[in-house]
């Protein structure tokens, strides 16, 4: 590859690279490279954490696709989750637990969903899509609620672990792996689809719908896409969480769990892949930073009764400070402070108003 | 058949309480308070505080865990929504949420989720009575529903002809004109929130009695939006027809039909509400544009 | 006290970057109609917001110069203090609360103080309104969205006259009007300073309209002052006649670049 000083590109290939200084072609490499190690360096609880990141990564990524770059506010992730789980549990009901046929047909799921969610989300915009999407995820538990009930398993279905002809996907180590190859696809997919037509047009719906339809961008198409995007994307996850958790009930579902993804997603940083892998990241680690900071601090016996209401007010209070005081995110974050290193000693002066 | 439609009321007047508040806060501020659920769950809590505070005297009980509301929604006015003023709608919304995250947490850390009953507590006592035509209520359904009506009332008195409420319906409409014509509408938004807290407090305090109290009863909201959204969020007299609807048929899908449909359809009738006329029965068109 | 509102040199900038007034200084004496005239994008709506504390939204700032308000620097002031204590601004949009009807209007005014720091306000009343805009007392129970382009005009001041101004800054009161209404309007304008010794701050495209009515006028170009003189002297500068009035030279067409420049006047401080 050619350079240009680090800010021109002289070549096509340059311009379309997705990592294109040095230095950050040697990050890359060296993340690869630590993620492969990691088995050899910590303890299967810290892989553990690193594979739920990787899977919330999943769903978040494609949550920001939907809401932070086409700019459809959507409430109902969760309901997208549990249909790609409970896709799986039907299947397993049905004595198809093969993971070649639950992830696609997730899919399709989702994909499906998609499209129902999507046709009449075309009528609303902002507050009203928004809430349009909550009522819609508590008309899908209903149906999962029926089905588990349906199926006779009270509490849930138990998924056996995936099969894929003879090798069976088991263990911390295994999973980690696979999540962090899904995760990285997943990325590696969302970034590109930024970079794509259907990227550049969501952009432009997001920032200012009429004047996309007045350059001749098909609005309605590319809304539906989206969805149909970001729910087929949602199902794979919810199908993928069914099989690591090896256990489908429609409690797991609930409304909070979409505050999640959202919050991932806006503590990350709206519109941004790196928002949603490092806000899926805080968000799910949250918990963890908690326990074991209220494990340092030696609190008296009795007191891990507190430790729940005390993990969910810290969310909340986490992310209200976020929306209060940094909307723009951990990634707004980052990009302040590359943004000083590399300005670092010269620094730009706003005008100053008059006292 | 006379039951179901008194059961109708006295569920419709409970959806009518929340609602109010939704609507109060949306035609000020044009936020939609998804924590008036458990702005109700708090003044149900606030009841039972005051309860083991001041043991027998319900009236001082019931008035001050109402003032107390209030007072908690005109400070959470200030302290989490002022500063999302030139934020996007969606980020005070979802403020909003976290608001309610931070509720139900406090309350939990505070009283844990074990169910309460205040009622006993507070030496007052729920028989049931009989209407004519042989339907059978709770004395605090009756309750319930003379309060709605009576807070609908003072509603409509304040919002149409004192001028603080004009004011207030001033500074929902253009905040700036408010502004440059002497009006201090930070002051009326924050008495906004302090009467939605007010109105979900009643209706805590009200269900608290008749019903069990514990961290939970936020779900209430939940389908109490269904019924501002059916009304028409940016109108007031649109809740009441619009609480009836949800609650005739929540009340039939029971009778008639699963139990769990019943906790579903407020939101099937939020989303046929939204396909057909999104702005609700009596809201304003514009409303859709502006969000 | 020489002026009820004076500016001193006032520069507004868009953005960090974009200057939309600058060195903008004038003064609007007691009980007199001063016109400031300039064209589309000349600046004279930045103007007005800078001075009634509104340019936040905008993301535009002060960045020199101050404003005066009865000999006070009130520069940056939030606009329901300065609406409060007499300085009142009648917008270009946005001028009634639609939902309302004309009498709730005028019942959501919040009356500004009888006297202030020893100066009388003009008192007003909610008759005297109807006596001067009786078209008011006729629509009370209409709801303002539905109102005609100059009934809601007249409510616009009649509400601005509720808070007790001492200075109005009217920002183009003729738009959208037909010929007759802007006529009977500036009437009413001009009334209201004879009547109760109001200053206003008169904003205009329509210079005619405008100077008919105004004792002092200031043009604005490019987010400068050119030329400032009293109505008489505007109405008979050739270039205000050519630009503002649309009345013709008896020479014949001109060409833009033949255009003579006003004199320049510097303010030195």
């Amino acid at each position: 590859m050619a350079h240009g000083g680090g800010y021109f590109k002289t070549t096509y290939a340059s311009d379309l690279a997705l990592v294109d200084t040095r230095l950050r072609r040697t990050a890359l490499a060296a993340l690869i490279v630590a993620l492969l190690v990691l088995p050899r360096l910590t303890s299967p609880f810290v892989l553990d954490l690193v594979a739920q990141t990787a899977l919330a990564a999943v769903g978040a990524l494609a949550l920001n696709l939907l809401t932070g770059l086409a700019g459809q506010i959507s409430l109902g992730h969760a309901g997208f989750i549990a249909a790609g789980a409970f896709t799986t549990a039907v299947l397993v009901e049905h004595r198809l637990p093969s993971p070649l046929l639950a992830l696609p047909a997730a899919a399709l799921v989702g994909a499906v969903l998609g499209v129902v969610v999507g046709i009449p989300a075309l009528r609303l915009k902002g507050l009203y899509l928004a809430l349009g999407t909550l009522a819609l995820h508590h008309v899908v538990l209903y149906a999962c609620g029926e089905f588990q009930n349906h199926w006779g398993a009270n509490t849930g279905v138990s998924i056996p672990p995936p099969r894929l002809g003879g090798w069976v996907l088991k263990g911390t180590t295994a999973w980690y792996y696979t999540l962090i190859a899904v995760a990285a696809l997943v990325v590696a997919l969302s970034v590109n689809l930024q970079r794509s037509r259907a990227g550049r047009a969501w952009m432009a719906i997001r920032d200012r719908e009429i004047a996309a339809e007045s350059v001749g961008i098909d609005v309605a198409r590319y809304k539906v896409l989206a969805f149909v995007w970001s729910s087929a994307l949602t199902a794979v996850a919810g199908a993928l969480f069914a099989y690591q958790r090896a256990f489908v009930s429609v409690e797991a579902f609930g409304f909070f769990l979409a505050i999640e993804y959202i919050a991932m997603i806006t503590i990350g940083g709206l519109g941004s892949a790196l928002g949603a892998v490092l806000g899926a990241a805080f968000v799910t680690l949250l918990p963890y930073g908690i326990d074991a900071v209220v494990a340092g601090l030696r609190v008296p016996g009795g007191a891990e009764y507190y430790l729940f209401p005390l993990k969910f007010g810290a969310f909340g209070l986490l992310m209200a400070a976020f929306l209060i005081f940094e909307p723009q995110g951990l990634v707004g974050i980052w990009r302040r402070a590359r943004n000083w290193l590399s300005l670092w000693p010269l620094r730009y002066r706003p005008l100053r108003p008059a006292s | 058949m006379t039951q179901v439609l008194a059961t109708t009321v006295v569920v419709a007047s409970l959806y009518a309480l929340l609602a109010a508040g939704y609507v109060l806060v949306y035609r000020a501020t044009r936020v939609l308070n998804l924590a008036q659920g458990d702005m109700m769950t708090l003044g149900g809590y606030f009841l039972f505080l005051l309860t083991t505070a001041a043991p027998g005297s319900p009236a001082l009980s019931i008035t001050t865990a109402a003032a107390l509301a209030a007072a908690a929604g005109f400070f959470i006015y200030h302290l989490l929504m002022r500063p999302m003023a030139g934020h996007p709608i969606f980020a005070a919304v979802l403020v909003t949420v976290t608001l309610g995250i931070l509720l139900r947490a406090a309350i939990v850390l505070v009283y844990t989720d074990r169910i309460r009953h205040p009622l006993p507590l507070l030496g007052l006592a729920n028989p049931p009575r009989r209407l004519p035509g042989g339907a059978v209520v709770s004395t605090f359904d009756l309750l319930t529903v003379g309060v709605a009506a009576a807070l609908f009332l003072a509603l409509f008195a304040f919002l149409r002809l004192s001028p603080l409420g004009i004011q207030m319906r001033a500074a929902g409409e253009k905040a700036l004109l408010a502004a440059q014509r002497g009006i201090n509408f930070q002051l009326l938004f924050a008495l906004s929130w302090a009467l939605a807290g007010f109105a979900g407090a009643l209706a805590g305090i009200l269900y608290a009695n008749n019903v069990r109290l514990d961290p939970s009863l936020g779900v209430l909201g939940l389908k109490a939006f269904a019924v501002a959204l059916v009304g028409g969020l940016d109108s007031l007299g649109g809740v009441i027809p619009g609480a009836l609807i949800v609650a005739a048929i929540e009340v039939l899908s029971v009778r008639y039909g699963d139990p769990l449909l019943a906790d579903v359809s407020p939101f099937l009738c939020l989303l046929a509400m939204l396909l057909v006329r999104p702005w609700g029965l009596f809201g304003t068109k514009e409303e859709l544009e502006r969000v | 006290m020489t002026s009820v509102l004076e500016l001193e040199n006032l520069e507004v900038v868009y953005h960090h970057v974009a200057t939309a007034i600058q060195g903008v200084s004038l003064r609007v004496p007691p009980r007199s109609i001063v016109a400031l005239l300039g064209t589309n994008g000349a600046g004279k709506t930045t103007t007005l917001r800078a001075i009634s504390g509104f340019l936040g939204a905008d993301d535009a700032q002060i960045v020199g110069g101050r404003v005066v308000f009865l000999d006070e620097a009130v520069t940056g002031r939030p606009p329901h203090t300065l609406a409060r204590r007499g300085l009142v601004l009648v917008p270009e949009r946005d001028k009634v609360f639609e939902t309302l009807t004309v009498r709730e209007n005028l019942r959501a005014i919040v009356p500004g103080r009888r006297a202030d720091r020893g100066a009388a306000r003009p008192p007003v009343t909610l008759d005297q309104v109807f006596h001067y805009f009786p078209v008011l007392a006729e629509r009370r129970r209409q709801l303002a969205g539905y109102l005609s382009g100059g009934e809601r005009q007249m409510l616009a001041l009649a509400t601005a006259l509720l808070c007790r101004p001492r200075v109005l800054l009217v920002d183009e009161l003729s738009l959208g009007l037909a010929p007759l209404v802007v006529e009977s309007l500036m009437t009413m304008v001009a009334r209201l300073r004879d009547d109760l010794g109001l200053a206003v701050l008169l904003v205009e495209q329509n210079a005619g309209a405008a100077l008919a009515i105004a004792n002092y006028g200031y043009v604005l170009e490019h987010g400068r002052i050119v030329y400032d003189g009293s109505a008489d002297r505007l109405l008979a500068h050739e270039d205000v006649r050519e630009f503002y009035l649309g009345v013709g030279r008896s020479t014949g067409r001109k060409r833009y670049t033949d255009v003579k420049q006003y004199r320049r006047r510097r303010r030195w401080f």
